[in-house]
């Protein structure tokens, strides 16, 4: 993370992890779960990526609950931990926006899974409620 | 339109404050301390004002529901054992709520009421997955109105009202009762008035109805009018049987005999309007409390949630309702008497009540979000206050409970 991104300090704890995140039409997406570094080329460390999903949080739940939560977690999926390149980051506020559409970023596989093979199968899921 | 907006608001506020809770506790409470407990339940209503107001102003203000910043504030760990606790209170509750609009059925229509709780089950998750969130809304708040009847039935009674209000305001506990199921029956009425479901549901439904800072106004009268008048309500429960089960030494273990007193005053046609009003009670807490439950875990995990959405765009808020639904409705086809789940869901609540309460009034000091939207020092003074009293409450509720055998 550069020293002051938008001319602000930002506290990683306070302001970035577990907010909420929204695409860029404002739908809600997932959680900071957790956050990737990297280390630019001086040797800073800046925030590369948001983590998404059980396995990212069980690493910060810890304790025996935490490896409870990662070793289900593995099972249930084998794919890389999901995650948002930082890079398509637009603001940080109440809720940190993405620039891009909650489609195209796939990190919700559960909800992928659960409207396909739930939700539509149950009349009315397409239509605004009355 | 301003003003018709504002006078919907109140009007829903009064209608949507008692729930099943409200109902048997005021109820059984009355038949058996008379208007002595009634601090209870007053200085629950200042602590759900307050408390209320903040999370509806945090909602205006950051767009953001109770949970979401539970989270935030608590973090994952702490956040999480957060979460489960207030789920599992809250599924209490909407069982003890299926429960109930199954009882006022039954007493509708003398149809035992085992038979009416899967079709109640289902018609709850109906509406939620059909009905826009705001005729759902208000649409139970209103035909709770209903429950005025009790007012009604009050009035005919013709009370030495002097007398009333002196048991209100200088409390003593009949001689004959003990003094730690006077206390356990104290946490139980401020359990019932403080549930916690009452902040998530009335701060998402902030974030549902698009509330900004310019409706600060209207989320303020909604809380100091609205809330108090429905505290009177509960209130009138406790009266009437205060005045007519008390006497008669009639203790209350089912739903029919709190009506017992409208009936008794004001004569079968007002009992009707009364058993009308269980239902729209129950059933409106049914809806609020079911959609808490899926508010509370998607806004933990990040999920979409909310009925600004169409179905298939919160998919995973709309399983986690189905899901806490039909075990709810599993939970009361077991035969449990709901009254009796009832009972424990308001002292269970009383527990719960730090875990909601303490983070709401961290974040709506937070001047990153709230700006000059925080909380003021009187509003601060107040909750730090009612926050030491939510604990003792919390403390207090399960050695008073087991030492009690639940108010026996």
């Amino acid at each position: 993370m550069s020293e002051k991104p938008h001319g602000r300090v930002f506290d990683l704890s306070l302001h970035l992890l577990d907010r909420q995140v929204l695409d860029r039409d404002g739908r809600m997406v997932c959680k900071v779960d957790d956050l990737e570094f990297e280390r630019g080329a001086d040797g800073s460390l800046y925030v590369a990526a948001i983590l998404v999903g059980q396995r990212a949080l069980s690493h910060r739940i810890g304790g025996r609950l935490g490896v409870w939560i990662r070793s289900i977690a593995q099972r249930l999926s084998t794919d890389d931990v999901p995650r948002i390149d930082f890079a398509q980051e637009d603001d940080i506020g109440s809720a940190i926006k993405l620039g891009a559409s909650r489609d195209s970023l796939g990190v919700a596989p559960l909800e992928d899974w659960v409207r396909e093979h739930i939700v539509s199968r149950v009349p009315g899921s397409r239509h605004e409620s009355e | 339109m301003k003003f018709l907006q504002v006078a919907l608001g109140i009007l829903t506020a009064i209608g949507g404050f008692v729930d099943i809770g409200d109902l048997v506790t005021n109820g059984l409470v009355g038949a058996r301390y008379g208007l002595s407990l009634a601090w209870a339940t007053l200085l629950g209503l200042v602590g759900i004002c307050l408390f209320a107001e903040m999370s509806g102003r945090v909602a205006a203000v950051t767009h953001r529901g109770t949970f979401d910043l539970v989270r935030e504030r608590l973090g994952p760990r702490a956040g999480l054992a957060n979460l489960v606790a207030s789920f599992l209170v809250t599924a209490l509750t909407v069982t003890a709520e299926i429960g109930g609009v199954a009882l006022s059925l039954e007493l509708a229509t003398s149809v035992n009421y085992i038979l009416w709780v899967p079709m109640v089950g289902l018609f709850v998750w109906l509406v939620i997955w059909r009905v826009k969130f705001s005729i759902l809304e208000n649409g139970a708040g209103l035909l709770g109105l209903a429950l005025l009847v009790f007012g009604f039935a009050l009035w005919k009674l013709h009370p030495d009202y002097g007398s009333l209000v002196h048991q209100v305001f200088v409390p003593q506990k009949p001689p004959n009762e003990r003094l730690p199921s006077y206390f356990y029956y104290a946490i139980a009425l401020f359990g019932a008035a403080m549930t916690p479901y009452e902040v998530f549901f009335f701060s998402s439904g902030g974030v549902e109805e698009g509330w900004s800072r310019k409706d600060l106004m209207i989320e303020r009268l909604n809380v100091f009018i609205g809330f108090p008048l429905g505290a009177v309500l509960s209130l009138a429960i406790a009266a009437d049987a205060a005045l007519v089960l008390k006497p008669r030494g009639i203790e209350v273990d089912s739903l029919g005999q709190i009506g017992l007193p409208v009936a008794f005053a004001a004569g079968k046609i007002a009992l009707a309007v009364a058993i009308l009003g269980f239902v729209a009670a129950t059933f409106g807490a049914a809806l609020e409390t079911g959609l808490s439950c899926g508010y509370s875990i998607a806004q933990y995990f990040g999920w979409q949630w909310g009925k600004f959405v169409r179905p298939r765009q919160a998919a995973r808020f709309h399983v986690a309702v189905l899901l806490t639904l039909i075990i709810a409705t599993g939970f009361v086809l077991t035969t449990i008497d709901p009254v009796m789940i009832t009972e424990y869901s308001v002292v269970f609540s009383a527990v719960a009540l730090p875990l909601t309460y303490f983070p709401i009034l961290v974040i709506s000091n937070d001047p990153d979000y709230m700006g000059d939207k925080r909380n003021g020092r009187l509003m601060n003074a107040l909750a730090s206050a009612f926050l030491v009293l939510i604990v003792v409450a919390s403390v207090a509720a399960i050695p008073l409970m087991l030492w009690t055998r639940a108010g026996q």
